[in-house]
């Protein structure tokens, strides 16, 4: 075999070799254990804080507004929805009773106009229902500019829950 | 107003109509359109090297160093747009040295190493090396260690040993034709085998890529062969340039009945998606599709090249449409890799709705970024003309 060659092949097998190597000094310690990935990841992941609690333990303290929700069109709507992530507020506002919740503990009370748009505003692209119908998996669609913007009075914005009961709409 | 229902407010008026949550934003930008573009002209010009090494068209002779070594420059960017997408430098190296057979993404390292060494590399180092050991008797400095090391420190430039690197140049190129095909037929794989998109999910798209990616390759040698020309003041081989001007005409017409034939059987099959698929090519990809890459990038190329090819105007005129043409070919392929990436996150799968993409000018993501590597190689490339001039080899009859 001709000197070239020979070299060629050599500096191929040393590549290969190289690579063979790093593969082994780079590969994540945890690779390969449970299957195709990283075992320790799924630890990692299991580290990240909570936000998100379970929705029956609101209404162990909230009893009436489960009644009141469960009346409603909004029997299907789970309370983080709206309030947002609650686990710490379940966990530790049973403490403080008679006294104000700090900051950290106190949920977001959504009741602007804007609130109940997210959900509320027309949105050519969803199926309309009819508002006799009591079907809880559409969503009713109202113009939020048109509907009742102002107390024709007072000219002073009206907000949705003047009217209507969140819990129970 | 609170700063998440901003956000969502902002997000929401890209939107028109009904789309799920996750595909208000597209999380393939302008650097995984360039990742198919750039692979697509390495495939192209290695094909157009190869019509010269295996299917002995003689009369493309001047093109062929430069178009081996313009597939080379580009391949050894091609991984950098996804690796820059991933964004995580620290742990993008981990989809290299963890392949495995059941992911068509972690598959790439397998068919990128294959081509750029076993292919590319081999090529180049087997047809240079004599050149290589001769231009290290002649030079000095950094350029003798490096021709030096290059050719491994060999010295045996016997008719016998130049003919074996003859016979072995032979054999890659061989081999790297249907490389080149499998390498760019598996870009398309990725996107025409993804079910759920379909914009993408098509048994055509492997061979629509290749033939895109043949035009491109094609017409960017054809350019880089001019410029060159011009920087060197060396008169250009106009008998050469038609033959690439023929050859870019036959497969542009291929390509251009290729994705006919994909749209008809779109259209005359009508799927559910069709009339979500409908108003998004009269919409949202309109210009992009029936401007740039149907009427500037197809459509003239091809009205151009198919009159020259029974009427050829003096070589002044045929020169200044050679410079024009592969930039509107050029073009006209990256649009098409536009629309098959971009287009078809664009809709939503409930088809009721569609989102929008803009690009932006800095960032990771940005089209700064995408210009850096659509730059580099032509660095890479012209550093390699300086090592390694085509011009300069003793000349050989691939025979």
């Amino acid at each position: 075999m001709p000197q070239h060659i020979k070299r060629l092949i050599g500096v191929f097998a040393v590549f290969i070799l190289f690579f063979l190597v790093l593969q082994q000094v780079l590969k994540p310690d945890s690779f390969g254990e449970l299957g195709h990935f990283r075992a320790k990841a799924i630890y990692e992941n299991s580290l990240r804080p909570m936000h998100y609690t379970v929705a029956d333990s609101c209404t162990k303290c909230h009893k009436d507004i489960r009644i009141d929700k469960d009346l409603g069109f909004h029997i299907k709507l789970k309370c983080e929805v709206c309030h947002g992530p609650a686990l710490a507020h379940s966990l530790y506002a049973g403490n403080f009773k008679d006294k104000e919740l700090p900051d950290s503990l106190t949920l977001y009370k959504p009741g602007e106009r804007k609130d109940c748009a997210i959900c509320h505003e027309l949105n050519a692209a969803r199926i309309k229902i009819q508002f006799d119908t009591l079907n809880t998996t559409m969503v009713h669609q109202i113009d939020v500019l048109t509907h009742h913007p102002f107390d024709p009075k007072t000219k002073v914005p009206f907000k949705c829950i003047e009217c209507h009961n969140p819990h129970q709409p | 107003m609170e700063d998440h229902i901003q956000n969502l407010y902002e997000v929401l008026s890209k939107v028109e109509g009904y789309v799920y949550p996750n595909e208000i934003e597209l999380n393939w930008s302008i650097l995984i359109v360039l990742y198919p573009y750039i692979t697509g002209l390495v495939a192209g010009a290695f094909i157009l090297a190869s019509l010269e090494r295996i299917f002995k068209i003689r009369i493309l002779k001047p093109t062929y160093g430069i178009a081996l070594l313009t597939a080379f420059s580009f391949m050894l960017v091609a991984t950098m747009p996804l690796v820059s997408h991933l964004g995580k430098p620290l742990r993008a190296y981990e989809i290299m040295i963890t392949p495995h057979s059941s992911s068509a993404m972690a598959i790439f390292g397998f068919v990128y190493l294959w081509y750029l060494m076993v292919v590319l590399f081999l090529e180049i180092w087997f047809d240079y090396r004599r050149d290589m050991v001769i231009w290290a008797n002649e030079s000095t400095g950094i350029k003798r260690f490096l021709y030096k090391a290059l050719s491994l420190w060999t010295t045996d430039i016997s008719p016998k040993a130049v003919a074996l690197d003859d016979k072995i140049g032979y054999i890659v190129t061989v081999i790297g034709v249907p490389s080149a095909f499998l390498l760019h037929g598996y870009v398309g794989f990725i996107f025409g085998s993804i079910k759920a998109n379909p914009w993408w999910s098509t048994v055509l798209m492997p061979v629509i890529f290749l033939f895109s990616a043949m035009v491109s390759g094609i017409a960017l040698v054809m350019l880089v062969y001019i410029v060159l020309s011009k920087i060197r003041k060396q008169l250009l081989d106009m008998d050469c340039l038609d033959t690439i001007a023929k050859y870019l005409f036959y497969i542009l017409l291929i390509d251009f009945a290729l994705e006919g034939l994909d749209q008809i059987h779109r259209i005359y099959v009508a799927e559910e998606s069709f009339e979500a698929l409908h108003k998004l090519v009269f919409g949202k990809l309109f210009y992009s599709l029936f401007i740039f890459q149907g009427l500037i990038g197809t459509i003239i190329p091809i009205l151009t090249l198919g009159t020259l090819q029974f009427y050829k105007p003096k070589p002044q005129i045929r020169k200044v449409i050679y410079m024009i043409l592969p930039l509107l070919v050029l073009m006209g392929i990256f649009f098409m890799r536009w629309n098959v990436v971009i287009g078809g996150q664009l809709f939503s799968k409930s088809f009721y709705g569609y989102t929008s993409f803009k690009t932006s000018m800095i960032g990771l993501e940005g089209y700064l970024m995408a210009a850096v590597w659509l730059i580099i190689p032509f660095l890479i490339l012209a550093f390699l003309l300086w090592l390694l001039p085509p011009w300069k080899k003793i000349e050989t009859n691939h025979d």
